[in-house]
């Protein structure tokens, strides 16, 4: 019941509420159960009872003030059954609502170890579906059983005060019901475990289909794609009906001994009737209140369930939700407010898994100096730029930045004084403005304007029918791969960083632009160091250092000249790129 | 219409009506003899129900009295079976409408996303992902239980109210029409909560939409957001939307929880009423006891079926605010479709004609202006251009995921629009500037672009673009598992897969549309021989930047100024000493300071 502690441990802020729900549960409940008590008074007094004619002639004033009485009673008790579900709702809804915020927390920060093996649908199944299921057995589950038991336990005693003889002939059948409940318990465990993994799946599923919406008409792959969802969508389907199937091969047990309670109390009171242990007046009241027992007998499956599917859900919650990223803020963190932007790499090996990426780099860059990364695909580039914002933690050397080791600032130190435009272009469906001012929000607007200008987006963003506040579709589709790396190098500008990493920022854009953004570089305004990943010596030729890698190793380090005397890789890139010049005009 | 994003509520565009549970019924018509059959089932089972009271009753009024101890036996028998069959009946009952409900749910759940796969980019565009994404998996999940039992529930409770109602004017009209005097008040009470929780609910539904659209791109972009160290304030952003679904939430149950408390008062009142009524003004003259305690009794019978049918109709309200949604995807218009009579387009040869075409996205912003060009079979042509110039919309049209504004284009002859969209885009290569790489192996990746191919094709292919050692290298070869976001690949590597997954399909037509921009020269180089391969005796289309690329081909187009503005070789062009030779220049200029 580990699940059961981790849910009363997150109802922090809403316990009180929410015990306040329950006790109302326990006492509207009780109310119910006083009802039949009030109408007796009527019945008894003025429809069956021996002097019924006499009171209705004599008594009416009692008989309205009866009437009132109940109707009275009843406007309270289903005032407080609302005020009672309002609770549930309230606070099951704040636990989720702490929950979800939290999770999400828990998400965002994860490195990329997380990412990569966590995919979107299921993440989202996480922070939807399965939280749902925590608010069902709060507002639902838990409500139902402490209900049950109170009727329960409310009906026994009350059996027990009529006559114990019956009292014990209705219990008989209690522990065929805890029998088949337990077996219930361990059987659909696994059914639900298999439909949450199911959900998941279809999740993602959906996700990526929706993602890649391009690629599948590209390849007029729709019907690949139907075939594929469906095969998903039938196991999805599938699994919910195991899962209730497996439920209602139970539940016909459950149901047949509950609603049996009626013949046992025919055969046990008839019998005591018949030998005259208890009075007809006895076997009524005690009749009368069967549904007491036998209802929450006949729930107690449906919330073993219930429990059950929480069960499954809620461990899915908490894998991640005690999630803790091995990139974090190390003890004592250091938080300089500014850095200078100095950057050194102190014999850095990085491997993913068994594949080394990185071996033995070593550099040094200094403070606002400008310096070119290039390399074949795969050399280990944009790896090594994502170490310098510790996106990977290094397992041999050091990434230093102003000389201090990048484990040892607070994350959020450094990475603040970073801004990269990745390779991955990756725009949020948010207007043009909120794109490029995304790292800094409160940015004037002719800030934005000044880094559209800059990245050179201004003239297609000025074209665009809605200019800045052109809402841009969901990974800035319906751009042209130009333009959208353009507003993501206007946003990596914004935030004034002390060092600017760019990605192959530039692949797309034609060269004039290009010829455009590397002038602006020059001229940002504000003092940074740059490093560049590029595959054209166009963008590298004036860089203060161009560095070479080839299969995770720095093969030649310089400036545009030394490297051309060198006739190394450079070189070669050189000669390809030229060449066509060479030979068209010589 | 205008782009959603997360913080947008969407607007309904299609109000619910009629039409829409007409719909619903389309969908339970197919499993209409099993709903029959579930119902007859029911029928039984709510007679057997009823059989118990009349034995338990007969039992205490003649068995037990008399004494009878064989007669009180048999009677529990009897019981017993009347329970038996109750049970048993509703088992099968709950069985068969599980796998209704659950099939249902999975049609519908097809259908929406067979019609998701006809719709345009533009739906794709114009809208947060995850609002679709939320509509094919959580609201159609939403609707299982309404299209199966729901139905069959309303059935029940209206015979159910109806057979009580019968026996309640047969025992005294006047306090029959008591009880039922009760039902105008609580219909009007609920007609107020209704429109309200009506609105309340398709709130609901909004909010959800919100927070899943913002959770799905925070998790595809959780790498920005630390990259900016914005996680703190998507956090906050992320709480709102929380915060506005869970106002939502209480503001709907507010109105829905009202309903029970309701149904509970006026039955009461109506208790109260018939104690009233036949005691204090009619009793002495007419009725007898008997009749107002059958009465009572009937009374409280005849609301239960009302507090059935009151939750079920709550949990309707709630519902059609997601199958509402639902119903609007599935009536999105699919714009680009195959016409009537569209033919399978023969096999291409590569004539490629544009004939006087004008288009644009949006109205009024003509992207490309009276355009017309040949391409003949095997020719190939290198758009160039700045950025935005309409390069990638030639391709784009090539391909119909556009209709024309005006004019026509042809392949081999055959006007694109009236040929099958498959057999079209089924011909064509398109490489994307967006390398989409699903989750799966890379072998899968790859195999997308001919799903029979072997896995010797397979390999060739990677050969061909060089991807094949990078692959070797990766811990499981080709059958490592890689995902869209994730870390495994990089941004070359994605455009080499998905430059292999083109060569594949060995299209008739090539269209690389910044294929290789990520991908280092060097690579680049060894790939060009395999493209050039590749291009031959096919028609191709190569959007690039890299003159090395641009000038091997038979003709390039400059593109502005929505249209070509110049066309011809590499050395014409260069002659010319127009666009296209300033472009040219400038990249000399460039590269040899």
């Amino acid at each position: 019941m580990f699940q059961v502690k981790w849910i009363w441990e997150n109802l922090k802020g809403y316990r009180g509420r929410y015990v306040f729900a329950l006790t109302l549960s326990v006492v509207c409940n009780i109310l119910i159960l006083a009802t039949p008590v009030l109408s007796a008074l009527i019945v008894d007094g003025y429809l069956t009872g021996d002097d019924a004619l006499f009171n209705i002639a004599n008594k009416k004033g009692t008989l309205i003030l009866l009437i009132l009485g109940l109707i009275a009673f009843t406007a309270v008790k289903s005032l407080l059954q609302y005020v009672c579900c309002m609770s549930y709702e309230k606070s099951s809804q704040g636990v989720i609502f702490s929950l979800r915020t939290r999770l999400f927390r828990t998400v965002e920060n994860q490195d990329m170890t997380f990412y990569d093996e966590y995919r979107t649908g299921d993440i989202m199944t996480r922070l939807t579906g399965d939280l749902d299921m925590i608010r069902h057995m709060l507002a639902f589950v838990f409500r139902g059983l402490i209900e049950s038991v109170t009727l329960l336990l409310a009906a026994v005693v009350y059996f027990f005060v009529v006559d114990w003889k019956m009292a014990i002939c209705i219990l008989a059948l209690t522990p065929l019901i805890f029998i088949i409940s337990f077996r219930l318990k361990r059987v659909v465990g696994p059914v639900h475990m298999r439909l949450r993994e199911k959900l998941a799946a279809m999740n993602t599923a959906a996700q990526e289909n929706i993602s890649g919406n391009r690629v599948i008409k590209a390849f007029a792959r729709e019907q690949y794609e139907i075939d594929k969802f469906g095969r998903i969508n039938k196991e999805y389907s599938a699994a919910n009906k195991a899962a209730s199937l497996k439920w209602l091969s139970f539940s016909p047990y459950l149901e047949g001994i509950a609603v049996s309670l009626s013949a046992v109390m025919l055969l046990a009171g008839g019998i005591f009737l018949i030998t005259k242990s208890i009075t007809m007046g006895e076997y009524i009241a005690i009749s009368g209140l069967i549904w007491a027992v036998s209802n929450p007998m006949r729930s107690l499956g449906m919330y073993v369930n219930d429990t059950q599917r929480f069960m499954a859900s809620a461990m899915k919650i908490m894998d991640i939700f005690y999630k803790k990223p091995a990139i974090k803020d190390p003890e004592n963190a250091y938080t300089p407010k500014e850095i200078k932007g100095d950057v050194e790499f102190k014999n850095v090996s990085f491997s993913y898994g068994n594949t080394k990426v990185l071996k033995n780099v070593s550099f040094k860059i200094n403070s606002g100096e400008t310096v070119a990364v290039m390399g074949e695909t795969g050399s280990g580039k944009t790896t090594l730029i994502n170490l310098i914002p510790r996106f990977y933690d290094v397992p041999g050397g050091e990434v230093l930045v102003d000389g201090v080791n990048v484990k040892k600032y607070a994350l959020k130190s450094l990475r603040r004084n970073i801004s990269m435009a990745t390779q991955d272009v990756l725009l949020y469906s948010d207007t043009i403005d909120g794109n490029i001012a995304y790292g800094n929000s409160d940015m004037p607007e002719k800030d934005v304007y000044k880094c559209a200008d800059f990245a050179g987006a201004s003239e297609f963003i000025d074209k665009m029918p809605e200019g800045y506040d052109t809402i841009i579709g969901e990974r800035g589709v319906g751009l042209s791969g130009g333009q959208k790396q353009r507003i993501s190098l206007a946003r990596a500008i914004a935030v004034k960083p002390k060092i600017l990493i760019l990605d192959d920022t530039t692949s797309a854009v034609d060269l004039e632009m290009e010829k455009h953004i590397q002038d602006s570089l020059k001229n940002l305004g504000f003092e940074c160091t740059k490093i560049i990943i590029a595959q054209r010596i166009s963008s590298t030729k004036d860089a203060d250092k161009i560095i070479i890698l080839d299969d995770g190793k720095i093969v030649e380090m310089g400036t545009h000249t030394e490297l051309l005397r060198n006739k190394g890789y450079y070189y070669d890139v050189f000669m390809l790129q030229n060449e066509g010049f060479e030979r068209s005009e010589g | 219409m205008a782009r959603n994003r997360y913080n947008i509520d969407e607007v309904l565009e299609t109000p619910f009506d009629i039409r829409h549970l007409k719909r619903s019924f389309k969908y339970m018509n197919r499993h209409a003899k099993k709903m029959i059959f579930s119902l007859v089932l029911s029928i039984f089972a709510a007679v057997s129900g009823l059989l118990g009271p009349i034995i338990t009753q007969y039992a205490l009024d003649k068995t037990i009295p008399a004494g009878d101890i064989w007669g009180l036996l048999i009677l529990v028998l009897l019981l017993v079976v009347t329970i038996a069959v109750s049970v048993i009946f509703s088992n099968i009952r709950a069985r068969i409408m599980t796998v209704v409900g659950q099939d249902i749910i999975f049609e519908i759940r097809t259908d929406l996303f067979k019609h998701l796969q006809d719709l345009p980019f533009e739906y794709y565009d114009n809208r947060p992902h995850g609002k679709i994404l939320i509509r094919v998996v959580n609201y159609v999940n939403s609707v299982s239980d309404m299209l199966s039992n729901g139905i069959i529930n309303i059935v029940l409770e209206l015979l159910n109210m109806f057979f009580i109602m019968v026996f309640m004017f047969f025992v005294s009209v006047t306090l029959a029409l008591v009880v039922l005097a009760g039902v105008p008040i609580f219909a009007g009470i609920m007609m107020l909560i209704k429109r309200r929780q009506r609105k309340a609910w398709q709130q609901v539904s909004n909010k959800s939409s919100n927070l899943n659209a913002y959770l799905q791109e925070s998790i595809t972009g959780a790498r920005i957001a630390q990259v900016f160290t914005r996680e703190e304030e998507n956090a906050e952003i992320f709480d709102n939307l929380s915060n506005s679904y869970r106002t939502a939430w209480m503001k709907a149950v507010k109105y829905s929880n009202m309903v029970a408390p309701a149904v509970d008062n006026i039955s009461m009142l109506v208790r109260a009423a018939i104690y009233a009524v036949g005691l204090l003004i009619i009793s002495p003259a007419g009725v007898t006891l008997g009749t107002i305690a059958a009465m009572t009794s009937y009374a409280a019978s005849f609301w239960q079926p009302i507090i059935n049918l009151s939750n079920i109709f709550n949990n309707f309200i709630n519902n059609i605010a997601y199958l509402e949604r639902i119903f609007e995807t599935m009536d999105e218009p699919v714009t680009i479709c195959d016409k009537e009579g569209a033919y399978e387009l023969p096999e291409i040869e590569g004539n490629i004609s544009f004939e006087n075409v004008t288009f644009s996205y949006e109205e009024g912003k003509t992207v490309l202006e009276d355009v017309s060009f040949d391409v003949k079979s095997g020719e190939s042509i290198a758009l160039v251009g700045p950025t935005g110039a309409g390069k990638s919309t030639i391709v784009s049209l090539l391909s119909r995921f556009y209709d024309l504004k005006e004019g026509r284009i042809t392949i081999d002859g055959n006007d694109i629009s009236n040929v099958t969209l498959h057999s079209l885009r089924s011909q064509m290569g398109i490489m994307l500037q967006d390398s989409f790489i699903f989750s799966g192996t890379i072998f899968d990746n790859v195999r997308y672009g001919r799903l029979d191919a072997s896995e010797d094709e397979i390999k060739a292919a990677c050969k061909t673009v060089c991807a094949d050692e990078f692959i070797n290298q990766m811990p499981n070869g080709y059958m490592t598992e890689v995902n869209e976001r994730g870390s495994m690949l990089s941004g070359g590597q994605k455009q080499l897969i998905s430059f292999a997954r083109t060569l594949l399909s060995d299209p008739k037509i090539l269209i690389l549309d910044e294929a290789t921009s990520s991908i280092d020269a060097k690579t680049e180089r060894l790939l060009q021989e395999g493209l050039f391969k590749l291009m031959k005796g096919r028609t191709s289309f190569i959007i690039a930047h890299r003159l090395s690329t641009i000038k091997n081909c038979d003709r390039i187009m400059f593109i502005d100024d929505k249209g070509i503005a110049e066309c011809g070789t590499h050395n014409e062009l260069i002659n010319r000493h127009g666009e296209y030779y300033k472009l040219y220049t400038s990249q000399h200029e460039e590269i040899s300071v």
